[in-house]
């Protein structure tokens, strides 16, 4: 009897080891799977950056940075224009976004269930999925005809549009995830409601509405479509925000369909400069994120 | 507990009030039956009856270092509030008086022990012993009941009852003295009844300090060291008479 | 005689059809420390929160009848000021997290833009910390952020944060509720001594701490105040049957 037993055991153990071997074999198949995607996204990204390092890696040189584009048939010339165009858009549009995405962010994370809440988040996602070309035109239409011609404002407009989406959906995000408890605790100090926002709620939720901000201005500088309209372009140094402006995208754009070498090789070392800024970006804001969030 | 609505579920310390009460009336019952006991022996002069109410006293004994013990935890656990808390005290009380009780049962059945000659029941008949022993026996057993039920109008007619006691008290010395001069062969079990009927007086105290005990834990009412009269009106107001 | 801090007459409080708190006729008593009991949902911190004007953070709150805090009708005063005379501690620390131990105790005058010299500042730093029983554990790291401080220190933080203040009342909203038995002895002891200088209305699901602690209990039950006496009263012969089933466990 007890042998019997024994052997029922036995039999049972055999089965249950052979099915434990199969689940780690399942187990171990689909770990490699999902680790072979991860390996073939990243892949791709590593071979553009490879690339784009190679062929523009032989247009970097001080003269590069420092000089404007020569004419044709000249060699040499730089992209210094396109750099301190850059520059300039991107602060004009910030200091047009940031204030109404973070105030609009501050609004929807407050009275999240009004009807204006309701408008205003629908207006956002819209805004958010209209093409960039469509938004040059509108403010070519808007902004650049009434003003009587291409400008460096007109640029930032349109790029400030593009910003505003991610920039109120990230203040929006950060500040929900804040507890109720501070602002009742900065309230029950007498503290009036527009200063527990400014001085409490948002200070605190700084480290994600920075990082919000970090990673939209990531986006839009290479945004060409929308300067094709409003900025236009300058051959020459320009710091005037009223007149055309070149960009880094636009002289990409612009060197980049000519026929001739000279400027291809300085697209290449343009796209190469704007992709290590896009880098530097967003590895300062994952700095920022970890170094200032605030833990709850 | 009674004082628990019958919806109410019983909560663990509602438990352990329960079986303190029932420990507490077990404890009361012993006694009067110590009482009892005693009294059978004084009529019949049964000497070993008279021994074994002294046996019992052992037992209780035990049970009031039991009840001591379960009030001290009964505290210490659950830390009681209000009507609670007073019951417990109230308990804690009456374990002392019943106790004592106890001790003045086994005090007459020694007398009975360490008697040669016995009782004359003519004294015991003109003293009205008997009738007091009664009366004492019913006190107690109401005090028992009213704490049973929780009825706290027949605890108050305990007071009322006293008065026979005190009664009998009163003029125990002097039928006893004039007893003693007829019969001065009879002097010693003369002074022993009288000594019966002073440890009567007691059982009929301590059976009031039960009383306001019970009356103290239901109403929150302290009545003790009140003048007797106001305490007898209250029983007869309720009583309706 | 003690003087009346805090009257409310036929005081009454909804969340929009809801009725919450029912003819609340109550006197607080200054420098008394008074517990606030209840089975949930009874009130209770509904009352408190609506001492400081907080309920009104929930939509359509409203009330009726009348509250005054030393003699003024609370319901006429700017919330704001009225804020600063009355001090709230919550059930979870809420320190700022951004600022320091030393900044979170001047946070009220600060973040209301009341100018200090540097010498005053430390005063009340100091003093307010000491009425916590905080000063000794963090006299040293007070430019330290508030938050690496253990639950109880950062409680006894907020409380110095209220105190700094100088309110005529302390509300405790369950002060002690998320905290270890020992951080909550300690707050019990500094409730006791605070109450010489400062009216405590402290809010607790735990009777026993009511009974240790105050002198004076409120009891509520569906929004009505059932019985408010001595704390002694209260737990060795309620008047209130009510009352008296809560405080035997019961019901709640």
């Amino acid at each position: 009897m007890k042998q019997q037993q024994i052997n029922k055991e036995s039999e049972t153990t055999g089965a249950m080891l052979r099915h434990i071997r199969i689940r780690n074999r399942k187990n171990y198949l689909f770990k490699a799977l999902i680790i072979g995607a991860t390996v073939m996204c990243t892949l791709p990204l590593l071979f553009i950056l490879f690339y784009i390092f190679r062929q523009g890696i032989t247009a970097i040189n001080w003269q590069f940075f420092t000089s404007l584009p020569k004419p044709v048939g000249e060699t040499g010339g730089g992209i210094s224009n396109a750099i301190v165009g850059s520059i300039l858009i991107l602060l004009l549009s910030c200091v047009m976004a940031i204030p109404f995405g973070v105030g609009i962010g501050i609004y929807l994370s407050e009275s999240p269930k009004s009807r204006l809440s309701y408008y205003g988040r629908l207006s956002v996602d819209v805004l958010q999925g209209i093409p960039s070309i469509v938004i040059g035109i509108i403010i070519y239409q808007w902004v650049v005809r009434p003003m009587g011609g291409f400008s460096a404002f007109s640029g930032s407009v349109a790029l400030a549009l593009m910003m505003l989406p991610s920039i109120v959906k990230s203040t929006e995000e950060t500040l929900k995830l804040l507890p109720e408890s501070l602002k009742e605790a900065s309230l029950a100090l007498g503290v009036p409601y527009y200063k527990t926002i400014m001085k409490v709620i948002v200070p605190t939720g700084l480290s994600g509405i920075l990082t919000g901000v970090i990673l939209s201005i990531s986006r839009v500088i290479g945004e060409t479509a929308p300067l094709l309209f409003t900025a236009f372009g300058n051959p020459f140094m320009s710091t005037d925000i009223f007149k055309p402006i070149s960009s880094l995208p636009l002289i990409i754009f612009n060197y980049a369909t000519s026929p001739y070498h000279d400027w291809h090789q300085l697209a290449w070392g343009a796209s190469l400069i704007l992709i290590v800024i896009i880098l530097i970006l967003n590895i300062i804001s994952k700095i920022v994120q970890r170094k200032w969030k605030v833990q709850f | 507990m009674a004082l628990t609505k019958w919806n109410q579920k019983l909560t663990p310390l509602d438990n352990e009030l329960q079986q303190l009460k029932q420990e507490i009336i077990s404890m009361g019952h012993l006694v009067l039956t110590q009482l009892q006991k005693a009294q059978e022996a004084l009529e019949d002069m049964d000497r070993d009856l008279a021994r074994e109410v002294i046996l019992t006293e052992k037992r209780v004994n035990a049970f009031e270092l039991k009840i001591d013990r379960d009030c001290e935890n009964i505290l210490a656990l659950f830390a009681p509030v209000a009507i609670d808390l007073r019951f417990v005290l109230a308990m804690l009380k009456i374990n002392t008086n019943l106790e004592r009780t106890g001790d003045i049962a086994e005090g007459i059945a020694k007398f009975i022990v360490d008697t040669k000659d016995g009782f004359d029941s003519a004294l015991l008949e003109l003293t009205r012993t008997t009738e007091m022993y009664l009366q004492a026996n019913e006190m107690v057993l109401d005090v028992m009941n009213a704490l049973e039920r929780e009825d706290t109008l027949l605890a108050r007619k305990v007071f009322k009852k006293d008065d026979l006691l005190d009664e009998i008290n009163k003029n125990a010395a002097s039928l006893a003295g004039k007893y003693i001069k007829e019969n001065p062969e009879k002097t010693e079990s003369a002074l022993y009844i009288l000594s019966v009927i002073r440890k009567l007086e007691r059982v009929g105290d301590q059976a009031k300090n039960m009383a306001e005990e019970i009356i103290f834990y239901s109403e929150a009412m302290i009545l003790k060291h009140e003048k007797k009269s106001r305490k007898k009106n209250e029983g007869e107001k309720e009583d309706g008479n | 005689m003690e003087s009346t801090i805090l009257k409310t007459r036929n005081f009454n409080a909804f969340y929009g059809e809801n009725h919450v708190l029912k003819n609340i006729n109550i006197d607080i008593d200054k420098n008394s420390v008074w517990a606030i009991m209840g089975p949930s949902g009874c009130g209770k911190t509904t009352f408190i929160r609506c001492i400081n004007r907080m309920h009104e953070l929930t939509p359509n709150a409203h009330v009726q009848g009348s509250m005054q805090l030393a003699e003024e009708e609370v319901y006429e005063m700017n919330p704001v000021l009225l804020r600063r005379k009355v001090g709230m501690v919550f059930q979870r620390p809420n320190p700022f997290p951004t600022m320091s131990i030393y900044e979170n105790v001047i946070a009220g005058y600060s973040l209301n833009g009341i100018k200090l010299n540097r010498k005053e500042k430390d005063e009340i730093v100091e003093t307010s910390l000491q009425r916590a029983a905080l000063w000794n554990e963090v006299k040293d790291t007070l430019h330290k952020k508030g938050s690496f401080l253990s639950g109880g220190q950062q409680q006894r933080l907020c409380i110095a944060r209220a105190l700094s203040m100088n309110p005529e009342i302390l509300l405790l909203d369950e002060a002690t509720s998320a905290l270890d038995p020992i951080s909550t002895a300690k707050i019990e002891e500094l409730i006791y001594e605070l109450s010489t200088q400062f009216t405590i209305m402290m809010v607790t699901h735990n009777m026993q701490q009511a009974a240790r602690v105050s002198n004076k209990t409120a009891f509520f039950y569906l929004g009505e105040l059932i019985e408010a006496d001595a704390t002694k009263t209260i737990f060795t012969n309620p008047k209130n049957e009510k009352t008296q089933d809560y405080i035997r466990g019961h019901f709640g």
